[in-house]
């Protein structure tokens, strides 16, 4: 078995074990490719039937209109019946005060969203695009990852995980993350996009926008970032190499416009996929770490 | 491309993650943002790339396993880097469940001690098929060759009885990269495989022991369509469109009328395959169920033998309390109820039994389940005779088994 059928297995497999073992899953989706893979596996693992769960988006507010309508158009593709959950209402209903921020990050408040949403649909397992090549605290993840009722991961107290035995036993309250894609590096998934041919929101190609250098990293001009007469705006040729919030993904300057020259940038680039797109894990060594104890997926 | 996974089991200060870190490095696998977080002004701190928790980083100690990642122009290999402590062992086992190659690291200074037992048993327990000995930080002992050599003929007198096919003893330095990646100019007495040499040329696909055809049903499509499909996993065997089939333990039978995998009708599928499928007629299938072939049918029985090896640290193995055992997708209540014997992990050899198994024990046990099982050997068919036991309370994943 060639290494894209063989990760392809794995993802399909555990997606059926998510659609068998429990009673109300969700596949979290924000139009990004990791999480656009995922539908596209769904759809294959359960063909010539329906994916058989819902997609939830738990929208901060910030997000690029590209990948709304690409989130939009493959809902209506693929038939699915899509939640979504915004942070806004979240900040009204508990009457948070959002700091002053140059690059606003909606990035922890969006936990309790999630939360909040699990708690309202009973939701017991989320299907998530998360990787463990991403960042060193996801590489440590179980691929059925038990969260306790208060959402949060127990890194010291893992469940053994044998094989390709998923135990997704739950006590009330408790919910399942599961990572289909778990073993998938970035390379790998852009050669499976390759290889079935998905569409993917135009963001991940390069195009002309204007973005504010901050840091030394390139942040698309938005009405939700604040620009003071210091700022530099520049014109710039960029692509993302993964999308987020328009706040606290950075892109990165490159010419690659088809899915070939993207292969290619990547397996030349000296920078890892986070360290070169991510504001909000610069923060710490272990920002990951946190985020994922208080409920993040 | 093929993907290699394999495991790296060492004592504590081994240089475990420093050898994964060395093998990263060499190889051009790490990224230069990832790189500065690892560089403090004594040096490289390789170990930090896969201590991937803040008390891991601070105590310098591997706690649960971490995956990285990294490809050579032959292979992409996929690593578990497990933790070496005791306490820690089930970290160990489900790291080395998944792996076709375990690197077994020990300290040249030190040599073999009461880990590296366990992790051999471990290796053993789990059927893995390559087996590496790295005997590391060779630097230390002045690359002596009396050093490795004796080292080696110890090994291979005590892993005798566990019965390895194939056991590579390598000697390296993780810390300097001798041996790793490049050819140590230190040590010309050896003429042997460097690790990565190894990493890349070792076979992958094992012949299986039978041809004899098991697929589980692992997600019933009813209510979708106007027929129910079945999404199923190949586990052995071949199946062809068409074919008539026994669906157990109920020994219904069907024909297969059609296959479809991913988005394409398929006239056969093979080990791994994971398919959807269409019977003949309707039958009352369901996700646990094991399809076979008429003949060279699966052993059906609510009995039967298993090494064991208990997991939990919060309570031990009790003699006829009811747990979960789950084999594939099958799932019934069950105990244990006799312990044939214990391993002892010193000696490899059967010790007295007692009646209760505690954390990190692996004995040989006879199992009672509330009504038939579908199973074969784990040594003929290895997909169709491991498990896991589920504490019916807790829910954690207590304890694994393999049929003998």
């Amino acid at each position: 078995m060639g290494y894209l059928d063989t990760l392809e297995s794995e993802a399909i497999f555990i997606l059926r074990e998510v659609a068998a073992q429990f009673k109300n899953p969700v596949l979290l989706f924000s139009g990004g490719k990791d999480s656009t893979v995922l539908i596209h596996l769904a759809a294959k693992a359960f063909y010539p039937g329906d994916i058989p769960f819902r997609v939830l988006h738990i929208d901060t507010g910030h997000n690029f209109d590209e990948a709304l309508s690409f989130r939009d158009q493959l809902v209506e593709r693929y038939k699915l019946e899509l939640i979504v959950r915004k942070v806004e209402d979240t900040i009204l209903k508990y009457g948070i005060k959002e700091k002053e921020e140059k690059l606003p990050s909606r990035n922890v408040i969006q936990s309790s969203t999630l939360l909040d949403t699990i708690n309202e649909f009973e939701l017991d397992a989320c299907i998530g695009g998360g990787r463990r090549d991403e960042d060193k605290a996801r590489a440590k993840e179980r691929i059925f990852s038990v969260r306790s009722a208060d959402g949060k991961w127990q890194p010291y107290n893992q469940r053994p995980e044998l094989w390709d035995i998923y135990n997704g036993k739950l006590h009330k309250g408790e919910n399942m993350r599961v990572f289909p894609i778990s073993n998938w590096t970035e390379l790998d998934v852009w050669n499976y996009i390759k290889r079935e041919n998905i569409e993917l929101p135009s963001l991940y190609f390069a195009h002309n926008r204007d973005c504010l250098e901050y840091n030394s990293r390139l942040i698309a001009l938005s009405e939700f970032i604040h620009i003071d007469e210091n700022d530099t705006v520049v014109n710039k040729m960029v692509r993302y190499r993964t999308v987020g919030d328009m706040t606290c993904t950075a892109a990165i300057e490159s010419v690659a416009q088809t899915i070939d020259d993207v292969i290619e940038e990547i397996q030349h680039s000296v920078i890892s996929e986070r360290g070169a797109t991510r504001i909000d894990d610069k923060i710490s060594d272990a920002a990951m770490e946190d985020r994922k104890l208080n409920g993040y997926f | 491309m093929e993907i290699l996974k394999f495991t790296t089991a060492g004592s504590v200060d081994d240089g475990k993650s420093t050898l994964i870190g060395r093998l990263l490095h060499d190889t051009g696998n790490i990224k230069t943002d990832v790189l500065e977080t690892v560089d403090s002004k004594d040096g490289l701190n390789l170990a930090h790339i896969t201590d991937g928790l803040r008390s891991e980083r601070s105590d310098g100690i591997t706690i649960d396993i971490g995956y990285k990642y990294f490809n050579t122009l032959k292979r992409k290999y996929i690593v578990a880097d497990a933790p070496g402590h005791f306490e820690y062992v089930r970290n160990l086992v489900t790291g080395a469940s998944n792996v076709d190659l375990m690197i077994i690291l020990l300290d040249a200074l030190q040599g073999i001690t009461s880990q590296t037992r366990i992790h051999t048993l471990v290796a053993s327990f789990l059927g893995i098929k390559h087996v590496v000995v790295a005997v590391n930080k060779m630097d230390m002992a002045a690359y002596d060759q009396t050093v490795f050599e004796s080292i080696r003929s110890e090994y291979t007198e005590l892993s005798e009885k566990l019965g390895f096919e194939n056991i590579q003893f390598i000697p390296i330095s993780a810390l300097y990269g001798d041996n790793v990646c490049g050819r140590s100019e230190k040590m010309e007495w050896y003429d042997g495989y460097t690790l990565l040499e190894y990493l890349e040329n070792c076979a992958l696909n094992g012949s299986a022991n039978s041809d004899a055809l098991r697929i589980s049903i692992q997600y019933v499509n009813s209510k979708q369509k106007d027929i129910a499909f079945y999404s199923a996993n190949v586990l052995n065997g071949r199946v062809k469109k068409g074919d008539e089939v026994m669906i157990w333990p109920d020994g219904m039978n069907a024909k297969i009328d059609r296959i479809v995998n991913g988005f394409n009708e398929v006239s056969e599928a093979i080990h791994k395959d994971k398919v959807n499928m269409f019977f003949d007629r309707q039958v009352s299938a369901n996700r646990g169920n094991i399809i076979s072939l008429t003949n060279n049918t699966p052993s059906i029985n609510n009995a039967c033998l298993a090494n064991l090896c208990w997991l939990d640290g919060t309570a031990s193995l009790v003699i006829g309390k009811k747990y979960i055992f789950r084999l594939n997708a099958m799932e019934l209540y069950g105990t244990v109820t006799k312990i044939i014997a214990k391993v002892n992990p010193n000696t490899f050899e059967d010790s007295v039994s007692g009646d209760c198994i505690s954390v990190n024990e692996f004995a040989k046990v006879r199992i009672a389940i509330e009504a038939d099982f579908v199973f074969d050997s784990h040594l003929d068919i290895h997909e169709m005779g491991r498990g896991i036991i589920i504490d019916a309370e807790t829910y954690y994943t207590s304890g694994v088994f393999t049929i003998i």
